[in-house]
């Protein structure tokens, strides 16, 4: 399908097609490269991230549903790439979590794919993503991933793991998707607890992707401002 | 038609038999003619209660179902998440009869990912028993461990049993631990579980769901409590899919655009509760909070507090205490310091937070406990009195006294054990009917609360609910009277003219009124024709687009709007883009309209008046209680309560409609004129044969015959 030959010096076979792996495109293969003299694949970033305001959700899910509606077609928790938890008994701002993949800059999750189905798709902004037809089902992914609860999904139907591809593949969704496009939980949500940034968040930082997007009107409404320091929930 | 399954329904229902503990599924397909929800349920009801004249819903003969739609565990705005329970009630007056009532939350999304349409439940358990469902794993579990615990503690002690509490927010798989291969979820499980007072078949008992979603009508509680079923726990991993996903997601992309509050330009003085962008709170704001939302919803009504007390309280629940705790710290400030908002907030909450824990219908002390309070000072109630109680009425609002009054009703102790078996039946039993009569005790129908918008001036509320079997709870009209008394009271110039107002309600009504005069509410027209044909599209939408559809009470219909600096817009109900037979017709991939749907309505309630009236229900018996016809309507909410209405010249105003009472004769022929156009017989008020099969309910012709139901002759 493609080409199998390295385009730069020390790239191994394997960590190239990571990089191309479902593109089909080779031209553009110079965005990842090996640091010379390693073994170390530098990706290129993504183009986009979703950082979230875990104290402004309300935990509607109207994002879940939507994101897995526009991917498959069903309204699914389970198949949702964003994953609000939430327990009505907690205390604020502890009853609610939100989970967004982080289209982390040197993914585990791409890092771990034996067979290249999870791997950077440079057509699409860079995103971290899985090609359905590649994936084996292993779930190794799902284990590299640092976050809790796994940012990655296992199908039990196709047997195939999948993730936030940041809408770039939404057969139901009539707008463009992905870095660029939609983001169809950002647009669904009713009080905008979800945004869709360019730079990004730092990484390592288990409170980077989880931002204040309350302002005044906020308090207007009746509710608080203030900063919390809410848990990401590293592995 | 296509499997059902690709359009919606999850394609089973579950029958859960207690008596043998054993269950058995049933195919979907054959209820989908009713939607869901109310009209599904009511079809289920029909089925598998084999004794349709019981009068009491703690009866074991009595059937229960819980009921979703298609629209459950979907984006649909605010329709994704709420429930339906039917099945016949207890504690209504003078007799109950099959009733309904509604919750929200994430309890019928997750039946819908577990696979389940509904839930039908039947007989009466030998022990105390709870059900796990896990998508298709259905089991019973002893409990008597449970027995005996409010409906928190008892959700709380499940979430431990099933090892779903949320610590470590990982993925589990289902069902079972580590049973691998069903589905994975990050959820707990939905809860509906009951509290003491439904274990003491207390007819003011609810059904609770997390921490505040509570079926408060019906005493549902009690009719679980009499079944020995103390909860239901559900949690799914599957889906539900639509006949056209893109067309669902475009619709509510456009609902957010048009008519859901904006939250960067919150609009607080938006007509039309769709665009109302605060959390429903009377007590005040209490800002260490987030809002918190049903599923699907586009703008949440609760709230969830830093204290964790009063969580997803909201509305009348947020504030029955609030009147006396302010009473109370008047004469106690160094208990309760009036000016501090946030403690204020804390103990309205707290009392709010009880009843939610006892599962308690809050609107039944509205108006409960005023008049206790008054048989207090009327030196009636206190020990060894007329109505004996323990209960310190000096104390009435503080905690302390809050805490013994809920205590009262949970455990059916004390008052709580005089009222027991129904409210104005303990009255009566009392010696105080005089009282229930002269309306000192506000309770205008069916032995139900006054819900706040008295019949004798919000005519279609009364109406609705008398014609049918409860508080009919449905906001559509109502909203108005919220913008314009809040707005006079407020001294601001409306922000929709009269005129432009009933115009754009009269057309959303379309064909059942052919002009704005339904909306004129003066005394002069309250019985027209208009105004009967207003009643019947009321109904109608209660029965399908809010109740089997389950449209969200709170957020629709919505028959007119204004945001921001609107003047005033056309509602989004029936809207070609955003209107509610958009989503159905998305999911469902029917192509109804949504006077299809009200005639869906019409058919619902034919089939409840057919059970009425096996039930004992006769036109004799729909009546409101004699104050309603013999004293003006004097003290509301407001000084005064405003509605559009036309003066002599025909010119359309806002004006107060308080200050009068019905005329009984004229609600007699107005009640004549609703039985005749709903193909009811006028002489009964059962259903006609002829109107049976034009509805294709010949299926209920002969029960009803056998039983002397049956109208003589057709409708005259
Ligand atoms: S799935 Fe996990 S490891 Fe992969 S990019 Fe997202 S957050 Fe990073
Ligand atoms: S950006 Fe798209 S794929 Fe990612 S979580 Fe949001 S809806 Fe899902
Ligand atoms: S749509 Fe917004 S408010 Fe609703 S659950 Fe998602 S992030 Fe939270």
């Amino acid at each position: 399908m493609q080409n199998s030959e390295p385009k730069f010096g020390g790239m191994d076979r394997r960590t190239f097609l990571k990089v191309l792996a479902a593109s089909g495109v080779t031209a553009t293969a110079g965005a990842a490269f090996m640091l010379p003299g390693t073994n170390l694949m530098v990706m290129p970033n993504s183009k986009g991230y979703l950082v979230v305001d875990m104290a402004k959700c309300m935990g509607c899910v109207s994002c879940m549903m939507a994101c897995s509606m526009v991917h498959h077609g069903e309204s699914s928790l389970s198949l949702s790439r964003i994953q609000i938890q939430q327990d009505a008994f907690q205390k604020f701002p502890d009853d609610i979590h939100m989970a967004v993949c982080h289209q982390c800059e040197d993914a585990p999750c791409v890092n771990a794919c034996p067979v290249e189905a999870d791997h950077v798709d440079i057509v699409h902004g860079n995103i971290r993503t899985i090609d359905p037809d590649r994936c084996i089902g292993c779930t190794q992914c799902i284990d590299a991933c640092p976050w809790l609860p796994k940012r990655l999904q296992f199908n039990p139907k196709t047997r195939k793991v999948q993730k936030c591809d940041l809408c770039a593949n939404t057969p139901y969704l009539d707008e463009k998707g992905g870095p660029g496009g939609t983001q169809t939980c950002v647009k669904v949500c009713p009080v905008g607890a979800i945004s869709y940034v360019e730079k990004m968040p730092k990484q390592h930082d288990p409170y980077a992707y989880n931002v204040n997007l309350r302002d005044k009107s906020w308090v207007e409404v009746g509710h608080t401002d203030k900063d919390f320091k809410l848990n990401e929930g590293k592995v | 038609m296509s499997d059902i399954t690709n359009r919606g329904y999850a394609g089973k229902i579950l029958h859960l038999k207690l008596s043998t503990l054993e269950y058995e599924v049933i195919p979907t397909e054959k209820y989908v003619e009713w939607g869901g929800g109310n009209g599904m349920g009511t079809a289920l009801y029909w089925d598998f209660c084999e004794d349709k004249t019981i009068q009491d819903g703690r009866d074991e003969k009595n059937v229960v179902v819980i009921a979703t739609s298609p629209l459950c565990g979907t984006a649909t705005p605010s329709a994704g998440g709420r429930c339906e329970i039917v099945g016949t009630a207890c504690g209504l007056y003078p007799e109950s009869f099959f009733s309904r009532s509604n919750i929200g939350g994430r309890l019928s999304s997750m039946m819908k990912y577990a696979g389940w349409d509904a839930i039908v439940i039947s007989g009466k358990a030998p022990k105390p028993v709870w059900v796990e469902i896990q998508n298709s794993l259905v089991r019973y579990h002893s409990a008597e461990a449970l027995w005996g615990k409010d409906a928190h503690e008892t959700q709380l002690r499940l979430f431990g049993i099933l090892d779903r509490k949320n610590e470590g927010w990982g993925w589990q798989p289902l069902p079972g631990k580590g049973a691998g291969d069903s589905g994975y979820t990050t959820q707990i499980p939905a809860i509906a579980a009951i509290s003491q007072a439904g274990e003491r078949l207390q007819t003011m008992a609810g059904i609770l769901h997390d921490a505040g979603n509570i079926s408060g009508q019906g005493g549902f509680g009690a009719v679980w409590g009499s079944k020995n079923l103390k909860a239901i726990s559900v949690l799914g991993t599957g889906a539900v899919k639509a006949a056209d996903p893109a067309a669902l997601i475009r619709a509510r992309f456009k609902v957010k655009e048009r008519y859901a509050p904006d939250v960067q330009k919150p609009d607080l003085l938006a007509w039309s509760f769709l665009s109302y962008p605060k959390p429903i709170a009377f007590a005040g704001d209490y800002d260490q909070s987030r809002r918190s939302a049903c599923v699907g919803c586009v703008m949440g009504c609760r709230q969830r507090f830093s204290t964790g007390v009063g969580n997803q309280v909201k509305c009348q629940a947020s504030a029955w205490y609030l009147a006396y705790i302010k009473k109370y710290a008047k004469k106690h400030p160094e208990e309760i310091d009036l000016n501090n908002e946030k403690q204020i907030v804390e103990i309205s909450n707290y009392a709010a937070d009880l009843c939610n824990r006892y599962a308690l219908n809050t609107y039944l002390f509205q108006h409960a406990l005023p008049w206790l309070e008054g048989l207090w000072h009327r030196g009636l109630l206190g020990k060894g009195k007329q109505v004996p109680s323990e209960l310190d009425f000096d104390k009435l609002g503080s905690k302390a006294f809050v805490k013994e009054f809920c205590e009262a009703f949970a455990f059916r102790k004390d008052i709580g054990a005089l009222f027991g078996d129904g409210f104005v039946h303990g009255v009566i039993k009392l010696g105080l009917e005089e009282d229930y009569k002269n309306g000192t005790l506000d309770f205008p129908y069916w032995g139900i609360q006054e819900h706040g918008y008295d019949p004798r001036a919000e005519v279609e509320w009364g109406y609705a609910s008398i014609l049918t079997d409860r508080d009919v709870n449905s906001h559509e009209f109502n909203q108005l009277y919220w913008n314009i008394s809040i707005y006079t009271l407020m001294g601001l110039k409306p922000r929709i003219s009269a005129e432009k107002l009933v115009h754009l309600i009269a057309e959303k009504l379309k064909p059942y009124v052919d002009g704005p005069e339904c909306m004129d509410f003066s005394e002069e027209n309250i019985y027209s024709d208009a105004v009967l044909n207003l009643t019947r599209w009321y109904i109608h939408y209660n029965r399908f687009w809010k109740n089997s559809a389950l449209f969200c009470d709170l957020r629709w219909a919505n028959l007119f709007h204004s945001r921001g600096d609107d003047a005033g817009n056309e509602g989004a109900t029936g809207d070609p883009e955003v209107g509610e037979q958009v989503y159905w017709n998305a999911v469902t991939g029917e192509n109804i309209s949504i006077v299809d749907g009200l005639k869906r309505g019409y058919r619902v309630i034919v089939l409840q008046n057919a059970i009425w009236a096996l039930q004992g229900r006769h036109r004799d018996k729909v009546h409101f209680a004699d104050f309603i016809y013999e004293k003006p309507f004097e003290k509301g909410e407001f000084p005064f309560y405003m509605w559009t209405v036309r003066d002599k010249e025909g010119k359309w105003r806002y004006g107060d409609i308080m200050h009068r009472k019905l005329d009984r004769e004229k609600f007699e022929d107005f009640k004549t004129r609703y039985y005749l156009a709903e193909g009811l017989d006028p002489k009964t008020g059962w259903p006609t044969e002829e109107t049976l099969k034009k509805l294709k309910l010949d299926f209920a012709i002969d029960e009803l015959k056998e039983h002397g139901k049956l109208p003589e002759s057709n409708a005259s």
